[in-house]
This record gives C-alpha cells, structure tokens and sequence, in this order.
C-alpha cells in the first residue's frame, strides 16, 4: 500500500506544483494514518492467508465420499467413492474409486498434481466397461471437476489457498454461526489469473480459531455472483480440523453439490502403489 | 301498414331523443370530451406484445409443450451473429478466427447477453482421440497467429461432425457467434447494440458480418412496426381529413368527424390499455381501421344535414339537425350493427388472442363512432349557425360527384343484365382462384427484402444447415433409460430418417456426441464413430466427459437424470408449406416406427409452434368469413325483416371477397397472419355500402312512393355520394397500409382497400341492377297491395 502512494506521489510530482504536492502529502498521510489504525486490530489479508497453509493436513489420508449433485429443477445424481490422497514431496497424487452407481462402479480417477507451476498434471481414467486407462487431458485451473461445481483449483487447495494468485485484503471481523471470522475479500493480481480462475473475486469468511473458510462467495471476472461454497461439520480427526461437509451453490445455473465425508482417516495405511495405473485397472 | 306505423313511431321516438340532445348540447359535448381524455391516459400504460407465440392462446398444447421443452433444456431463441469470408481459406484464416475471437468477448460484455451462453468457435470444446486417451479442448485457447495453425483448426473443426453445419458451414465459408440472452423481452436494445458493434468493427480480409436468428427477429420487429405505426397512423388521419374536405369544404365538415375519429381511437385503445390487453404486431392495423370507419357515420350525417340545409336555409339549426338525424339515425344504426357483426365473426372464429381482440377492439370502437355521431355530432351542429356547403347546392348537378353517380346510375337503369353477367363472371373467377389459394406464412417475410435481418437470415440459411428448429423430445420413463443403446439406435434411425426431408439439413442429439467420444476413446479410428452398445460404457463414457468439458455441456440434449433428450432439426426454410412437410412426416415417423413400450417422442420447437398456428389459421380464416357472413345476414334481415333483404345485403361484399380470392389466388399471395383477417373485416365494412343502398331504397319506394327506376335515379346523388365518400375514405384509409414497411400490413390494406372498392361498385351497380331486374318483395311497396286487396274486396 505504501509503496503504490509513493508511487502515485512520484507521478503527480512531475506535473502538478509544489502547492498541490503538499496537499498530497496531507492527505495520503492522513490515509494512511487512518488505515493504520484499522490495520492495527485485523491481521492482514496475507497473514491470515499465511495462516490458514501453516494448518496440518497430514502426509496421507483416506476417506469416503458420498457427492449428491442437484440441478435446477431438483433432479439428483448420486455417486458414493472411496478416495485416498497422498503428498510425495511437494507432489500430491489422488485416487477416486466409484462405488455407486452400479453403471460406474469401479470407475477409478487418478491424479498427479506438480507442484512446478508450468508442467501440465496427469490424469487418467480407468473404464471398467472398456477395460482400459484412459489418459485424459490436463485440466485448466478454472474447469469443473467431474461434474461438480467445483472447479479444480478448488479441489486440489481444498481448504488451502494460494498466496500469488490472489491480493487479499481484511475487511472486517464478524460473527458467523457462533463462530467469530476474519472477512477476507481476495482480488486475482491480474485479468489473465482471474480468466484462468474463472474467478473475479472471492470473498472468504476465515475462522479465526482453526484457520478455515467456513463460507466463500465466488464472483465471476465480469463481477456477478457466481457460487458460494459453505464448509460444514468441521470435526477434529487424528488432532487435524477436518469438514465432512461441503456445499455448494451456483448462483448462476441454480446447480448445487454436496460433499459428504465419513471415515476419514489420516496418515495410515495409504500405500504408494495405490497410485499407479495398474491399481486403478485391478481396483481395490 | 303495420312496419310503417312501428317505423313512423320509431321516428317519433327518435325526435324526441335528438331533440333531448340538442336541448342540452354543451352537457352532451362535456360528456364527450371528459370521455375521450379519461379513455386517452390509460393509453401510455400500453403493453407491446411481438412475441409470434402471442399469436396461440397461452394454453395451446404445442405452446405449452414448447415451454416445456425449453426449460427442461435451457433452449431460448438467441440472435445468431454469422462472420463469413469468401476468401480460399473462408474463416480459417489467423485475422478471421482473431475476428471470432474479439467478437465473442465484445458479446459477453453486453447488456443482458448471458455471457456463459456465448457459443463460438473460441468457446467450444473439441473432442479429440490420443493415443492413449481422450482430450475435450478448446479449438483453440488464442487465436493462431500464422496460416498455418489456422489450416490446423480447419482440420480439427472439419472432423467434428458436431458442428458441421451448425456452428461453421460446411465449406468452411462462414461460422457462428450464438448469444443467449438473460431476459427474452429486452430483444430490442440487444438487436441494436449488436448492430452498432458489428458496423464499428473492422474486417481485414473482406469478412462480412451479419445478425440475425430468432431472437433478432422479434427483437427488431417491436422497432420496426413502431416505427410504422407512428408515421403511419397520422398519414390516415390527414388522407381523412383531406376527404372530408373535399366532401363539404367547411370547417365543421372537417373538425367534428375527427372529433369522433378522437373519441374512437382513444376508446379502443384506452380501454385495451385499462385492461391490460397487450397491444400485438396485427393491432398496428387496428386505429387505421378504425379512423376509416369513424368517419363513415359523420359523412353520411353532413351530407344530409348539408341537403336538409340548401333545401330550407331558413330553418333553425336545431330543427334542421333534428330532421338530419331522424333521417340518418336508421342506417346509421344498421350500419353499425353489420360492422360490428363483421367484427364480432373475426373475434368468434379467430382461436388466436391478437385478432379476438382486434375483433373485440374493433366492436368497441364502432359503437363508440355510433354514440359519438348520435350524440356529440348533433350537439354540436345545433350550436353553430347554419352555413350551406358549395358542394350542396339547391340543383344537386352541380357538383361532379353527384353527376358522376348520377351518370353510374344511368347505366344500371339501362344495363342491369349486362351489369349482372359480369359480376357472375367475377363471381366463377372467385371460386377459381379460391381453389388455387395457398395457405403459407414465413416470419422473416414481415420484412421488407432490403431489410438487414432479412439478407442476414437468408446468408445465414444459404451458408449453414439453418436456423429453424424442430425439437424431437425423447421421453422415457425411468432414471438413465437413455443410455440403454436400444434407445439410443432409435434416436439415432429417427435422425437418419429425418435426414431424408426436404429442407432438412442436420441434426444434434445426444447420440452425435456419444459417437464422436467413442471415436476419440478408440483412438480416432473412422469406423468408431457409432454408438457403443453397452449402456454402463456409456454411463462411463459421460463421467469422463465431465472429467474435462463444463456441467452444462449436454443441457440441450439430455436432462439431468437421463431420461429425456432433445433432437435438434435444422431447416433452411421458415416457410409453413416446407414446415408442415417436415413436421407431418416426423409425426408419422414417430406414432409409426419410434414409439414403443418404453419410449415415446413428441414434436417442440419454434417449427412445430410455428406450423401448429398457421395450421389453425387456415381453419380460422374459413370460420370468420362464414360467421362473419352469417352474423351480417342476420343483422340485415332481422332490422329489414326481411330474410331475402338479407341475402340482397350481402351479395356486394360476396362478390368483393370472391374478387379477392381471385386476386390472390392467380398472382400467389399467400394466405397468411395479415391477409387472412381482410375478410371478416372487409365483410363488416363493406356491407355498409349494401346496407345504406337498400335502406334508401326502401325508403324511396315505400315512404316516398317511387317507382323502382326512379328510386335507383334518386338513389345516385343523394345517397350514392355520400356512399363514395364514405368509400374514398375507407380506401384511402386502408390504402395507407401500402406504404408500411411492414409487408403482411401491406398486403392486408391492399386486399381490404381493393374489397371495399369492390364492395362500393357492386353496392352501386349490381345491387340496384339485382332489385330492378327481381323485383323482390321487401322492396315492394306494401301500402298499394293493400289498397289493391281492398279495392278487390270492395
């Protein structure tokens, strides 16, 4: 913020005179005076971001999933998995095994995600009808994941954020629920991240105990409301704050998904070669 | 002796109550006025309807369908922006696909555009096969910047049959923008703006770039027909004014017969407007009508009170406006009456909302012309000093209309038998061309030929597979029936199978993207591009699609738990005759060989809509002429008690309706929404020339003891022109229409203009010629049979 007053300060002084340079100084001083003395209650948008990474999601980790997608007019599509997720390094691979409905049943998705911006994820798809791994191409950042209304980005921070996409700034404390938030507004730093986000703007209500979104309203890059995502039933499991819930409301196509998490289970048991392509053909 | 005692005492009656409105003629005035403002501020509340599905009651099977369909969808009528290059690369060129490319983000950002249904080249998904997979990506994420990447996404584009046709023109020549807009009814502003982008932006390669598609039509025929309203309305306003003027060449002449024109107008559409009646594209026509007819009472008033006043220029003008009234209260009355009959039949047969209230509206103002020149007229006449027309002189042969009528009826007196020969000859031509009439309507025909939306939609539908739709609706019963492979074959049979008809040129369902990703999973190869038979493959085959395309993707043509799809059929006609083909045969093709235990399949879309109200309207049009018909005979016979007087009432407008048959039957003028209301109305306006004619002659002979030639000589000059007036002014009233932009009104104020000239000359020459030549009862005079019984009897 300083650093963008003094700039702003630096262009007018080539052209305006000195009378109005100190007029300047006056009042970017009494703006940042006045910003201070917020600033001093809240901590910033970027501390708080800070924050919420710094939380433990353990190396590995099972659970079941059941996804009820509901579209405008009522009608449901419901899809019961067991998923495994694993951090190897930096690098996170997931697996998804259907195990509902019985057309779909042992339809299994694994992902690859890099943590090297620039290189592509992997993903396939194993078709049990077929028989065969499919290879399916990299997703964008702002495509919807398998149907819901979530998009990729939003599955793979799941409740983490990124700090460079985004600059955050706090708006206010405020009580939700019972439970007391940091109102974060996040703006994408550029058109291109936000084209690629499918996001224009997010505003998060951030708990201030556990360092997790409890509810985030998404607007699209032309500024309309787009979805809100509520995040439920937050318990703790192994000592890590866990949902076992989360919802979703499209604002525009009136679409809603709902994740519900049970047996959720944190760093046992989750084998390496339950990554592998073969492990997705033969199942679990 | 008895009619004329009830017609003497009905006389009396009538004085006394002429004579009650001009003892109180500045209250009858105030009342007139305070009713002509009250009507006049509902007015601005109007409500525009253009909407062509305002044309079915809202309650319509196909309608409602329709509705359905489209929800269950997400179908909408969206303008169709068309970039076309006849270039050897056609749009595969890096500056045309940067054109698509800048053009499809200009549409999201407008107003009311909904910019997550903007379909185009730089938004869709390909569905491509790899060697071990399947990719769903965009054609291309920035337009290519060489020749060369350009030729590639010609190539990607040419073998994804999908949009062949739909999006891009088979020759690769053109492709679409689609915009879906967020509310329907804002058309308008959206057509405009599109315009004004499309004329600011630049092409490098000689791109030519067009709007068009359903929703640009009915957003540019709300402006359009405003646009004529406006300029037309007053035009026959002053045409009026100048026929009046030549008429009786007086100011009163001139200012109270446009009072009652005022207070007709403004009654009509004050009321619509109080009631909330939306105002459609036909209603446009309704103040000329109406105008036209106002003024019929007060010619016929004027020129006998004008007559009265040159034979006792002496009298008060209370007792020479009594005396006008008592004479012209009668046919005035009768007049009416037939008209609003003639109204009444269009409101009865007309299953569609616009033309039942353009009857009801019509009625409304005609009684209201009959009050205002029963009332106000008299009221007004008794306050101003009696002042002679040039036009009425005590020797009537001064003025060349009453010589020319006079001479016309010369030759009735001396030709009836030709003058009847001829109209049977009309007559048997009518019957002909009535034979050869073509029931058809065509929406984009509304306009002009010159007219943008017009050579858009005609690009358009040369280059692409069109953009009339016909829905097929797949329905079955249970959840995820339609991955079942035996449904999917029989969607796919019905798209073979409608393939064949004319005018078809493609079609999209649910079982082209199933083939095209069955491709790409079995690694492109040609011969995979067929549905799979297995329905878990293909329940799989939709989760990964949604692996990397959007929730939305399938929308139109599968709803959210399988059960329903949606067949989109592309014609390149919007023509009715083409439409019925398709949809008769569909039809069939459905009931005959897809319907089954299981599955079922139903007709939506804008060309089924369209063809299920054209359809009625061809039956409507049978209906309103012979009820119209019917309710003026009845009308005519009752007030003359006479049946036969009746039929003698209706022979001119017969004839002139006959006339129109031929006329449009012989030069091919199709049957459709504006020419098929010409002849409940002509029928109503026209048998007013019949209903005066007769009324005269009656009086002529029976009261005043005429023969019956010198009946039809005295007829001429008096009665006869005042009648050619009153048929100047219809004509030229409804001749206004000619110079719309609009061309069913066009075509609707030619037929009525030339039908009510019809009906004139026939009520002026066959009638008379009819009467002289049979002689009928009615006409006779009753007193001397009488007497001669008596004589008999003595």
């Amino acid at each position: 913020m300083q650093v963008r007053i003094y700039s702003h300060l630096h262009k007018t002084k080539k052209r305006k005179t000195t009378m109005n340079i100190q007029k300047h100084i006056l009042i970017t001083t009494l703006i940042l005076i006045t910003s201070n003395a917020i600033a001093e209650d809240l901590p910033t948008g970027e501390q708080i971001a800070k924050n919420i990474n710094a939380r433990n999601e353990g190396i590995s980790l099972s659970r079941k999933m059941q996804m009820v997608l509901t579209d405008k007019r009522g009608k449901q599509r419901i899809r019961e998995t067991v998923s495994y997720r694993k951090y190897f390094g930096d690098e996170k691979r997931t697996v998804i095994h259907y195990l509902t409905p019985r057309n779909i049943k042992k339809t299994a998705f694994l992902t690859f995600d890099y943590p090297e911006a620039e290189k592509d994820d992997d993903q396939w798809l194993y078709l049990p009808a077929m028989r065969k791994v499919r290879r399916i191409s990299a997703s964008d950042r702002g495509d919807y994941f398998l149907g819901t209304d979530f998009t990729y980005e939003d599955i793979k921070k799941e409740s983490k954020v990124t700090l460079e996409d985004y600059t955050r700034k706090t708006l206010r404390e405020e009580d939700l629920n019972g439970n007391t938030t940091y109102v974060v507004e996040a703006i994408p730093v550029n058109d291109e991240v936000a084209e690629e986000l499918g996001y224009g703007k997010v505003i998060q209500w951030i708990d201030k105990n556990i360092w997790m979104a409890r509810k985030s309203e998404f607007y699209d890059v032309r500024g309309k409301p787009l979805k809100t995502i509520y995040t439920e039933n937050i318990k703790k499991v192994d000592g890590i704050w866990t949902a076992h819930r989360l919802k979703v409301d499209n604002h525009k196509t009136g679409h809603k998904t709902l994740f519900i998490f049970s047996d959720v289970i944190y760093d046992k048991e989750v084998r390496d070669d339950f990554f592998t392509q073969r492990t997705l053909r033969r199942g679990l | 002796m008895a009619s004329q005692n009830t017609t003497r005492s009905h006389n009396t009656k009538a004085e006394h109550f002429f004579r009650l409105v001009t003892a109180w003629p500045k209250t009858v005035m105030f009342i007139a006025f305070a009713l002509i403002i009250s009507c006049a501020v509902f007015i601005p509340g109007i409500v525009k309807d253009t909407r062509s599905d305002a044309f079915m009651p809202p309650d319509h099977p196909a309608l409602v369908y329709q509705h359905k369909s489209e929800e269950i969808f997400g179908l909408k009528d969206p303008m169709v922006i068309a970039i076309t290059s006849d270039s050897p690369n056609g749009v595969f060129t890096p500056q045309s696909l940067a054109l698509v490319d800048r053009l499809t983000q200009q549409i999201k950002n407008i107003n009311n555009i909904d910019a997550d249904r903007v379909t185009s080249l730089s938004t869709e998904n390909d569905i491509i096969g790899t060697e071990d997979g399947m990719q769903v990506e965009a054609f291309f994420e920035q337009p290519p910047a060489t020749q060369q990447q350009a030729d590639m996404v010609r190539a990607a584009v040419m073998d994804f049959p999908l949009y062949l046709g739909s999006l891009v023109a088979r020759d690769g020549s053109a492709t679409l923008i689609v915009a879906e807009l967020i509310d329907q009814n804002d058309a308008q502003s959206v057509y405009q703006e599109l315009l004004t982008l499309v004329d600011s932006t630049e092409t490098q390669n000689g791109e030519k770039i067009y709007v068009a598609g359903e929703g640009a039509v009915s957003g540019y025929m709300g402006a359009y027909i405003d646009a004529d309203a406006t300029r037309l309305n007053p035009i026959a306003g002053l045409i009026i004014t100048i026929v009046l003027f030549i008429a009786f060449r007086t100011w009163r002449g001139i200012l109270i017969p446009n009072v009652v024109v005022l207070g007709t107008v403004a009654s009509a559409l004050g009321v619509m407007a109080a009631f909330g009646i939306p105002f459609f594209v036909i209603t446009n026509a309704l103040p000329v009508v109406l105008i036209g007819i106002a003024v019929a009472d007060s010619i016929h008033i004027f020129s006998q009170y004008y007559e009265e006043t040159a034979i006792n220029p002496n009298d008060s003008p209370r007792d020479i406006v009594v005396r006008t009234m008592v004479h012209m209260w009668r046919p005035v009355t009768l007049t009416t009456f037939t008209t609003m009959a003639g109204f009444l039949g269009l409101s009865l047969s007309a299953g569609m909302p616009p033309m039942q209230y353009f009857g009801l509206f019509a009625m409304l103002g005609v009684a209201v012309a009959w009050i205002f020149s029963l009332t106000m007229v008299p009221a007004v006449l008794s306050l101003l000093k009696l002042h002679t027309s040039k036009n009425f002189q005590p020797d009537q042969k001064t003025d060349i209309y009453a010589s020319f009528m006079t001479f016309l009826g010369r030759g009735v007196i001396r030709f009836p038998v030709f003058v009847l020969l001829l109209a049977a000859g009309i007559a048997t031509a009518g019957v002909f061309g009535a034979s050869k009439l073509v029931l058809n309507e065509d929406r984009i025909t509304t306009f002009q030929e010159d007219e943008r939306i017009v050579v858009a939609d005609t690009a358009i539908n040369q280059r692409f597979d069109g953009v009339h739709y016909l829905d097929i609706v797949v329905e079955t019963p249970q959840t995820e029936d339609l991955f079942k492979p035996d449904n999917l074959q029989r969607i796919e049979k019905l798209q073979d199978y409608v393939s064949t008809l004319p005018h078809v040129n493609g079609s999209t369902s649910i079982v082209d993207y199933l083939k095209q990703m069955n491709r790409a999973l079995n690694e492109d190869k040609k011969e995979a591009y067929r549905l799979p038979d297995d329905a878990d493959l293909i329940a799989q085959y939709f989760l990964l699609y949604s692996a990397s395309g959007d929730p939305d993707d399938f929308e139109k043509e599968v709803d959210y738990d399988y059960r329903m799809a949606n067949i989109r059929i592309r014609l390149d006609s919007g023509q009715f005759q083409h439409e019925a083909v398709v949809v008769k045969a569909v039809e069939q093709y459905v009931q005959s060989s897809f319907n089954a235990p299981g599955i079922k399949a139903n007709l939506s879309g804008r060309v089924n809509v369209d063809y299920h109200w054209i359809k009625s309207l061809g039956d409507n049009h049978a209906a309103s002429v012979i009820i119209s018909l019917l309710l003026v005979w009845a009308m005519a016979a009752f007030s003359m008690r006479s049946a036969v007087a009746g039929l003698f009432t209706l022979t001119p407008v017969a004839l002139s309706i006959l006339l129109i048959y031929a006329v449009m039957g012989y030069s091919g003028i199709w049957l459709g929404v504006g020419t098929s209301m010409f002849a409940a109305i002509a029928i109503g306006l026209g048998v007013d020339f019949a209903v005066h004619t007769i009324e005269r002659l009656i009086v002529l002979i029976k009261v005043k003891g005429h023969s019956i030639d010198e009946a039809i000589t005295a007829l001429y000059p008096s009665t006869g022109r005042a009648l050619f007036f009153n048929f100047l002014a219809l004509a030229l009233g409804f001749g206004v229409l000619v110079s719309s932009e609009v061309v069913p009104l066009i075509r609707f104020g030619t037929l009525v203009a030339v039908a009510v000239s019809v009906s004139f000359f026939a009520s002026m020459t066959v009638l008379p010629a009819l009467i002289k030549v049979m002689e009928p009862n009615f006409i006779k005079p009753e007193l001397s049979l009488k007497t001669l019984k008596q004589a008999e009897a003595n």
